[in-house]
């Protein structure tokens, strides 16, 4: 069953033309995480791996491709967290960096700190020789089209998000059964400047706990932070519950509560995972045992060997 | 319903010398809170009113005698939240705010997101018209000294945090007549932290949650510790399954302890007003009002009461 990765590239509903590109880039992903553990990668490598993969690919909302906040502007979140020790590392509203999530990585291994928030993880960034990239290279025709579109009066950011969320997240459990997670986004679209949603909080945006497991979720960002997903889903499962069963409890229990939809992908420390969502589609894949599952509809798993 | 309004000062190594003005902070802003209840206002009303009291006490560090980070500048972190409907409201690394606590009250009221941070924060505050204090105006000069005697020398957070100096957070909870309950964090964070640094404060379900489902909590200690073990969620999961407040707390705190060797304080009420003032640091200044009692403390087992009138 070990070792495992499974990644999602957001859930929401995504027009036909950016559906496949958004299928094909999960599973690249998914293989580029599962090709760590063959050079002896821990579950940390491979989420980082997997999560830079999807960051480098424009048709993410994360890295380039993210979406703009209402100023026209690529403000990024990133989490990771390794589930031997807890220690995790986040960005919150990070500009001009390609990869995030490597930088909140380097917040978990470099810092004392645990999350650094815009200016100052723009500083740190420099210190640690991390280059900076133009805003624009960041910036693809698509998301400015949308963020232009959304800047009517009468256009609703909240509903335009609900139809390409985009975030892109991965869990694995390496040989060891070590689990990590890791998750990165560039937000809500049109959102305002400085906005912070789910994705840089622990125990929202992802969690990673050797005893119990690990989650990467995606979705409305407010609602999955309302209910703090991730350790909902672990604990869940920690009262005896699959990771499919934590999984459906709770985005029910968002839906329900605080009106939010989503998806999450998650792993126990045996190797049995999910990819579960309660919005139209999530774009998800998975690698195990030398078989790429993969899927973007409920009840989809089509597999291929790897 | 009774109401219960429960407030703390920080949780750390509370040196003799600030101890009688901390024990004097928590008890002026549990009765001001205490007094919004009793005249039938809401327990988000009556967390944001203690919080206040708090950050407007040079003692505590939040708003007015905050920490100041590695280039001697304040940042400040709050998030309040309200049980009825999970709605939350957070800052992170805001600067020249007199009262984050209710900055992070209007991005719950005021906006659709839950959090805005740095820059964004303050632009928010300014576009409705929260005004912006001079630079210096939220340092005191006892802070600025001790900052200055810390850059001296190279210590790390944990390091800094075990020892005698500053940490002390501000929080609240509240259980209403309606049965509503609420919490409030605020902080300045850890003395000398980098440029941006933020802590568990204003994380949803590290420095605090409600839900009047489960009940409501403020955390203060070692911020990072929080975080790894989302303390606010976690004390509340235990009681979903039918701990009591106080065991909730021992229970999570302990393991804070043992999983990443952070040590903390915490406050905690539940729908139907039972409540706990607990903490694994050699002190915390808590305070609570129950039915016209005051009760206090700083050291453990303190519990002192005198009547609020």
């Amino acid at each position: 069953m070990l070792p495992v990765v499974v990644v999602h590239g957001g859930a929401g509903h995504i027009p036909k033309d950016r559906a496949e590109l958004s299928c094909a880039g999960v599973r690249e992903a998914a293989r580029g995480g599962y090709a760590v553990f063959k050079t002896g990668g821990s579950a940390m490598d491979a989420v980082v791996e997997a999560v830079t993969i999807m960051e480098n690919n424009p048709a993410y909302n994360a890295g380039r491709g993210s979406v703009l906040n209402v100023k026209g502007g690529v403000e990024m979140d990133a989490l990771v967290m390794d589930g031997r020790t807890l220690a995790s590392g986040a960005v919150s509203a990070v500009r001009r960096v390609a990869n995030p999530i490597q930088l909140a990585r380097m917040v978990m291994e470099k810092t004392s700190h645990l999350c650094l928030t815009a200016e100052g993880a723009s500083q740190f960034a420099r210190a640690m020789g991390v280059p900076e990239v133009e805003e624009e290279s960041l910036i693809t025709d698509y998301s400015r089209m949308r963020w232009k579109k959304n800047l009517h009066p009468d256009a609703n950011p909240v509903e335009s998000q609900m139809g390409k969320m985009g975030t892109v997240g991965a869990v694995a459990v390496d040989a060891e059964g070590n689990v990590a997670c890791a998750t990165s986004t560039g937000g809500m679209i049109n959102k305002m400047e400085g906005r912070v949603g789910d994705t840089p909080c622990v125990g929202c945006g992802g969690y990673a706990d050797n005893q119990t497991g690990a989650v990467s979720p995606t979705g409305h960002g407010e609602a999955i932070m309302k209910v703090t997903l991730s350790r909902l889903i672990l604990f869940h499962m920690e009262q005896g519950k699959s990771p499919e069963e934590a999984s459906d409890m709770a985005l029910t229990y968002m839906k329900e509560r605080v009106s939010g939809l989503g998806g999450v992908v998650v792993v126990d420390p045996k190797g049995t995972w999910a990819a579960r969502f309660s919005s139209l589609q999530m774009s998800w894949a998975a690698a195990q045992q030398g078989q790429l599952h993969y899927g973007l509809y409920h009840g989809e798993d089509f597999t291929e060997p790897i | 319903m009774k109401p219960v309004m429960v407030v703390h000062g920080g949780a750390w190594a509370i040196p003799d010398a600030f101890a009688e003005a901390s024990v004097a902070g928590v008890k002026a802003a549990a009765r001001a809170g205490n007094a919004v209840l009793k005249i039938g206002g809401s327990a988000l009303d009556a967390v944001e009113a203690a919080v206040r009291i708090m950050e407007d006490d040079p003692v505590f560090d939040a708003g007015h005698g905050a920490v100041l980070n590695t280039d001697g500048e304040v940042e400040l972190d709050a998030i309040i939240m309200e049980g009825k409907t999970l709605a939350a409201g957070a800052v992170s690394s805001v600067r020249n705010i007199a009262n984050p606590v209710s900055l992070a009250r209007a991005v719950m009221e005021k906006t659709p997101h839950v959090m805005l941070t740095d820059r964004g924060a303050n632009q928010f505050a300014e576009s409705i018209g929260i005004s912006m204090l001079p630079t210096d105006a939220l340092v005191t000069e006892e802070e600025r000294r001790e900052w200055e005697h810390c850059k001296k020398y190279v210590v790390g957070v944990k390091e800094l945090f075990n020892s005698q100096w500053g940490h002390d957070t501000v929080g609240a909870v509240a259980l209403d007549s309606m049965g509503n309950v609420a919490c409030a964090t605020s902080t300045g964070g850890i003395r000398n932290k980098m440029v941006g640094r933020v802590g568990d404060s204003p994380i949803i379900g590290s420095g605090g949650y409600a839900d009047n489902k489960s009940g409501a909590v403020s955390c203060t200690g070692h911020g990072e510790s929080i975080l790894k073990v989302t303390l606010a969620r976690l004390i509340l999961f235990h009681m979903d399954q039918g701990r009591t407040a106080s065991e909730a707390a021992e229970h999570s705190l302990q393991y804070m302890g043992e999983r990443v060797q952070g040590g903390g304080g915490v406050i905690v009420v539940s729908p139907t007003g039972d409540w706990t003032a607990t903490f694994t640091t050699e002190r915390m200044a808590w305070a609570a009002v129950d039915e016209d009692v005051l009760s206090y403390g700083l050291n453990p087992k303190d519990k002192f009461t005198e009547t609020v009138n």
